[in-house]
């Protein structure tokens, strides 16, 4: 595909925009999953389980920010941000249920 | 968007680069000069004598002076003179006045008087302006710690684009236009990748708190205060009997922490409801004595008997592993040589952010070395690219030059300091909005270099501890400032002469067109 | 820890001899493949001296962080300074293969 400025097609413009949205928006929404999710069940103190979720969340991040420029269409970044994150806010969904009667 | 995985990430690379690398060259910059915060804290505020260190004295003298100045405050905090910081900091809090009613003094550390020094944020401006970029709370430190993870990616995605890594790791190949500022860009980012990556994931951690804050709120619900006592083991707080008693003498209890740690550096030692019956004293490390923070390394004492009520709790893995790479970040753990490193390696972090945005603008450029105009977007990035770069060391440049310049007594003197640098920026922009790119960033750099080059006599002149002075007497905080602008300005005025220099052979051999099918991904990634 | 710089240093030079092009640029004959291969032992040899040292002296926290800072310094250096000043570098590396254990040895005696 041609870079130049001027002759980019316009769907070229909004699926790098949506790319875009997906990585920023949606990969924090995985990160903040994946950093509930080991705050919850991490089976170690609860201040040492906040904190490795919030180390690791910024490698998820990293990964899916990466997940959503090399995959092949901009409804694959969609849909690779959103279904793990489904399945997280499942799990973490359950394990806050647990926790707090 | 390109085909194929190295070429996704390559773009990828490209593109956040150019977006954010303006602000990241200033973050890395100013950041840079933070491992010498309080070293430019002590040049700009030239009043302020240095003497030998003795803690127990200036503790007896910090208690005196808050007995006889803020005997009814809430709260006292004490920070001892240091090997960097010359003075006693005391500071303390009136009752019921919140966080508004902060008053803080500088000491002399051997007579215990306020020090009278000019008014001025020194290092401590370029420290807050990394992470705050002077915007308002929150949103400089939410930018910033955005910047860092960009800053990570960039890392990342420039690691996955860059091929022979190993086959070009010990590669620089200067004098060959494009291809030397891809082979600097590499072999900086390479060498130096373990700071960089440190440096830059290391500020996650730092904020984490702040910018993920979804698993503590899911695990502590509300109570996020929580979640900071469980960290950093905080005592309760006692609170105010409301009797007076007279306090132990703050010496005897530092006497008390040195029997248990001999050595040991403070930190700063707070004092709550001093001169009552409830009054606790407790004694932190200084962050200089480990890499990573301690709270174990923290002893509170009854301030009335002077018996030791209790010491911090032990740290688990999660938290030295957290802790260390906040230690690694702020290098306090430093001494001089270290702290030099440290430094080198701020500065190759930043000509790696600055080599890209160059190189992203000259690749561009070549093809429109023909016609005699650039299209607008190339001009916009030349324009920004000058600004941020040449036209924040003239800001740099100007703050030192508003330290000596600005009357001592001048009211709001530490704005104005602030406010030229500012200043200054903004009119290195409208600079080079107006002026040729070449020219812009000659007439910048070579301003600059003079700016830099000059700044030891203006401190010779103005305070009389220039470079002869402070060789001889041996303040090397204060000589390393001079010297350090003079390196920067002759490394200014070097850059001024190449770009003044018409780059004949090497535009040429740059120019000639690639191979078709030789274009690399790593090409791409410029 | 000026030892543990030297090592580290001599350790990357080697290295950096190990691949045949530096070899060829840096010394002006060819290698053979036996003084390639000794020549990468003798770098990762260096380099894991270096690092001992620095850990035995300053303890695993400070000392893994200075060892990787003088590493990075040291090779940064290297990599800079070769197309300008190749002659000065190696003498600096025959003298810190000399240098670097004598004065490492000297440390651990004290």
């Amino acid at each position: 595909m041609k870079r130049t400025a001027a002759g980019l097609p316009l769907a070229y413009r909004l699926a790098v925009a949506s790319r875009s949205l997906a990585a920023l928006l949606g990969g924090y929404l995985l990160a903040s999953l994946a950093n509930v999710a080991l705050a919850l069940l991490t089976p170690i103190s609860q201040v040492d389980a906040a904190l490795l979720g919030m180390m690791l969340s910024f490698l998820v991040y990293l990964l899916a920010f990466i997940w959503c420029f090399a995959c092949r269409s901009a409804w694959r970044a969609w849909a690779g941000v959103l279904a793990p994150s489904a399945l997280l806010a499942v799990i973490a969904g359950l394990a806050y249920g647990m926790q707090t009667p | 968007m390109k085909e194929g995985f190295r070429q996704a990430m390559a773009w990828l690379h490209t593109w956040t680069g150019l977006i954010f690398g303006w602000m990241l060259f200033a973050i890395f910059l100013t950041g840079t000069l933070s491992y010498f915060k309080d070293e430019i804290s002590h040049w700009s505020q030239p009043e302020i004598q240095r003497h030998a260190l003795d803690p127990a004295h200036s503790l007896g003298l910090a208690q005196r002076y808050l007995n006889a100045n803020a005997g009814s405050a809430a709260s006292w905090f004490i920070q001892l003179p240091s090997d960097r910081e010359p003075a006693i900091s005391v500071g303390w809090r009136e009752p019921g006045q919140g966080r508004r009613g902060f008053v803080s003094k500088s000491l002399d550390a051997a007579s215990g008087e306020v020090v009278q020094a000019r008014e001025s944020r020194g290092g401590d401006f370029f420290y807050r302006f990394h992470f705050q970029l002077e915007l308002p709370h929150p949103w400089g430190r939410w930018l910033s710690t955005w910047c860092a993870f960009i800053m990570l990616l960039g890392l990342v995605t420039g690691i996955i684009t860059h091929k022979k890594i190993f086959k070009e790791f010990f590669t620089f190949r200067p004098g060959k236009g494009q291809r030397s500022w891809l082979d600097g860009h590499n072999a900086i980012g390479v060498l130096v990748l373990p700071f960089h990556l440190m440096i830059s994931y290391s500020s996650l951690v730092l904020f984490m708190y702040m910018v993920m804050p979804a698993g503590i709120m899911a695990s502590y619900g509300g109570e996020t205060n929580r979640y900071f006592s469980d960290l950093f083991g905080r005592d309760v707080d006692v609170s105010s009997a409301g009797v007076v008693a007279p306090m132990a003498a703050l010496p005897s209890l530092y006497a008390k922490v040195q029997e248990k740690v001999p050595g040991a550096r403070m930190g700063y030692i707070q004092v709550q409801n001093p001169n009552d019956q409830n009054a606790r004293v407790s004694f932190t490390r200084a962050s200089s004595d480990s890499v990573a923070y301690r709270r174990s390394q923290s002893w509170t004492f009854d301030g009335v008997s002077g018996a030791l009520v209790s010491s911090g709790a032990p740290e688990s893995a999660m938290m030295m592993t957290s802790f260390s790479f906040a230690g690694l970040h702020m290098g306090n753990f430093a001494g001089p040589w270290l702290r030099w490193l440290y430094f080198v390696f701020g500065v190759a972090g930043t000509a790696v952010i600055g080599t890209g945005l160059v190189m992203w603008l000259g690749k561009r450029q070549l093809k429109h070395a023909k016609s005699d105009c650039q299209p607008g977007e190339l001009r916009l990035v030349e324009v920004l690219n000058i600004a941020s770069m040449s036209g924040l060391l003239l800001a740099v440049a100007a703050f030192f030059w508003a330290n000596r310049l600005l009357p001592v007594t001048l009211e709001g003197r530490a704005d104005w300091e602030v406010n030229a640098f500012l200043w200054v920026w903004a009119a290195s922009l409208l600079h080079a909005a107006v002026r040729p790119g070449r020219r812009a960033w000659a007439e910048q750099l070579g301003l600059g270099a003079i700016a830099f080059g000059l700044l030891p006599l203006l401190n010779g002149l103005s305070t009389g501890q220039g470079l002869n002075h402070a060789i001889a007497v041996g303040d090397w905080a204060m000589a390393g400032v001079d010297l350090t602008a003079l390196g920067t300005g002759l490394f200014m005025a070097w850059l001024a002469r190449k770009m003044l220099r018409v780059p004949a052979p090497a535009k040429k051999r740059a120019a000639r067109p690639a191979a078709p099918g030789k274009v690399t991904a790593e090409a791409e990634a410029n | 820890m000026l030892s543990v710089a030297l090592l580290g240093y001599a350790g990357f030079a080697a290295l950096c001899l190990a691949m045949e092009k530096h070899f060829k640029e840096l010394l002006k004959h060819s290698p053979r493949g036996v003084h390639l291969r000794s020549l990468r032992w003798a770098g990762w040899a260096l380099l894991l001296a270096s690092l001992v040292l620095a850990v035995h002296l300053r303890g695993w926290a400070h000392g893994l962080v200075e060892w990787i800072a003088l590493l990075m310094a040291g090779v940064t250096l290297w990599v800079f300074m070769l197309p300008y000043r190749p002659r000065w570098l190696l003498g600096l590396a025959a003298v810190s293969v000399v240098l670097g254990p004598l004065l490492g040895l000297a440390s651990l005696m004290r």
